[in-house]
């Protein structure tokens, strides 16, 4: 009889379960996110004579913007191989680690002080440009969105604003859209 | 007396020393215009080259091959018994992974980053394999230590794990400079007055390189809607590669090879003899005796006999294959090369 009611209980749970699954509403699928093609530059000239909005785009940066999008398939597909595989990129840092601890460990071990004033120089040089790729980073210059900061002000001004842009292809839509960086000041 | 003595050595001294001259002028002449005649044909005509020189070259380099591994072989082994067990072993091991590759391919579906683990494990196999054989050899050097070669090996281990596809075809492209090394050595041993004029000639294969890259970085891609001109674009790395021109990449590969099997075929045999001749008798390829392995009293020259009627066989076998159906042999003979590719590693480290 308790066998039974175990049974009975075990279905009833199922069942339950089943349903309660079964009402749970579709995760809504992760939005994919834009792929940057192509990095140029734009001018924003705001125009009282023009009857309409117009694009215009250079001969040069049309074919330049063509040979990116036939061109970015292959390039993520390549990318995306190193970055998307984390068990290849953990055993890759596990020998980059081991390579170097045993590198090291090599160098110290051999008696030959040329060879390890080859090594401190070549340790010397890495460490000069990586200090310099530090130093100059952060004297790097403004961000890209500085650029936009005068705006609103230039349309209402009648003046034209030059700046850099990313050229993203979305999988969906319509149409074409221009977003702004806006910082409040 | 002395005087006569004196003349004769200086007039034979003049005599060997023009000879080598004139040897010198000889080799730089064949190798710039081989070189050149290379480099032209293929960027001229990059898949048709390809095909006729796969199918004239590549069994009769690899008898040539073999029959330079047998003449370095020595009859005992001695201290070198260890390197030797590991250099046999890793080739067969080696070659037999690398063979079972298709045939796992066909019976299975793997995805595309799991075939990139193999892809990548048969790699550090094979980087651990040479690490190894490096260090080996160094323990038969006393002043030197070769120990640096596992952390290089590791480091390579590294870029291979990033991206195997592209590792596997720096081997492709690597493996046909390695004869240019070969006979580097054997130059250094046996004509160490040509080696200057060796290495100049090396600069003009790199500017020869660089001009292909060049003259073909804009070239639309190869027509490769066939199933052969296909495999052959693909060979070159073409799928891996896509921002490249398949001409510019079949063309480099093309030319690589068509060095590789001159200096098999046409270079090594005919510097080879000098070392060997004996009773100024010069002697031909085909001769069993100018194998040390054969001519030795403790030698085995019924067995290095039978591995050159073999290995001719087996080179007329493919040149019947290639006519029959071109494209499969190709698949098979690319496969089943690997093992020369392993071979030349044992027998080059022995020569440093």
């Amino acid at each position: 009889m308790k066998r039974m009611l175990a049974f009975y209980a075990l279905c009833l749970a199922l069942a339950i379960g089943v349903n309660t699954y079964a009402d749970i509403a579709r995760p809504s699928p992760t939005p994919e996110q834009p792929k940057i093609v192509f990095h140029t530059s734009m001018t924003v000239i705001p125009d009282k004579k023009a009857y309409e909005a117009r694009l215009q785009i250079s001969q040069d940066s049309l074919n330049e913007l063509k040979a990116a999008l036939a061109n970015t398939t292959a390039d993520n597909s390549v990318r995306r191989r190193i970055a998307n595989s984390p068990a290849r990129t953990v055993i890759a840092g596990l020998c980059l680690f081991l390579s170097l601890s045993i590198g090291g460990i090599w160098l110290m071990r051999s008696a030959q002080p040329r060879g390890q004033k080859m090594a401190a120089l070549l340790l010397l040089g890495v460490a000069v440009v990586g200090a310099s790729a530090i130093i100059t980073q952060a004297n790097a210059g403004p961000p890209p969105s500085y650029q936009w900061r005068n705006l609103s002000q230039n349309l209402n001004a009648n003046k034209p604003t030059y700046a850099s842009v990313d050229i993203e292809i979305l999988p969906e839509g319509y149409g074409m859209k221009l977003v702004v960086p806006v910082k409040n000041q | 007396m002395e005087r006569t003595l004196n003349i004769d050595l200086r007039a034979a001294r003049f005599g060997y020393r023009a000879k080598s001259r004139n040897g010198v002028k000889l080799f730089a002449a064949s190798v710039i215009v081989c070189a050149c005649l290379s480099a032209a044909l293929a960027s001229w005509l990059p898949l048709q080259i390809s095909v006729v020189t796969v199918f004239l070259f590549a069994g009769p380099h690899n008898w040539f091959e073999l029959r330079y591994f047998l003449m370095r072989l020595p009859v005992r082994f001695g201290k070198s018994r260890n390197f030797f067990l590991t250099a046999f072993a890793g080739i067969g091991l080696l070659t037999a992974g690398y063979v079972s590759l298709p045939l796992l391919y066909s019976f299975t579906s793997w995805s595309s980053d799991a075939w990139s683990m193999v892809i990548a494990s048969w790699n550090t196999l094979l980087l651990s394999w040479l690490a190894l054989l490096v260090w080996l050899r160094g323990k038969n050097k006393r002043r030197r230590d070769w120990s640096w070669a596992i952390p290089a090996a590791l480091g390579l281990c590294t870029l291979n794990w990033l991206a195997p596809e592209l590792f596997s075809l720096a081997i492709v492209y690597l493996h046909p400079l390695v004869a240019l090394w070969f006979l580097d050595r054997h130059l250094r041993r046996t004509r160490p007055e040509w080696l200057h004029t060796y290495h100049q000639c090396l600069v003009l294969v790199a500017v020869l390189l660089t001009g292909i890259v060049l003259r073909l970085t804009q070239t639309p891609a190869l027509p490769d809607d066939n199933g052969l001109f296909w495999r052959i674009t693909q060979h070159s790395g073409a799928q891996l590669l896509p921002g490249v021109s398949s001409h510019l990449l079949v063309s480099v590969h093309v030319f690589l090879e068509m060095l590789h099997y001159g200096v098999w075929i046409v270079a090594l045999p005919l510097i080879v003899p000098a070392t060997i001749r004996t009773k100024q008798k010069r002697n031909r390829v085909w001769e069993v005796e100018t194998v040390p392995l054969a001519r030795h009293p403790r030698g085995v020259p019924k067995l290095v006999g039978a591995a050159l009627v073999l290995g001719l066989f087996v080179v007329a076998v493919l040149w019947l294959g290639f006519s029959v159906d071109y494209s499969t042999t190709r698949d098979i003979y690319f496969t089943v090369a690997i093992a020369h590719v392993l071979a030349e590693a044992p027998f080059l480290l022995k020569m440093l």
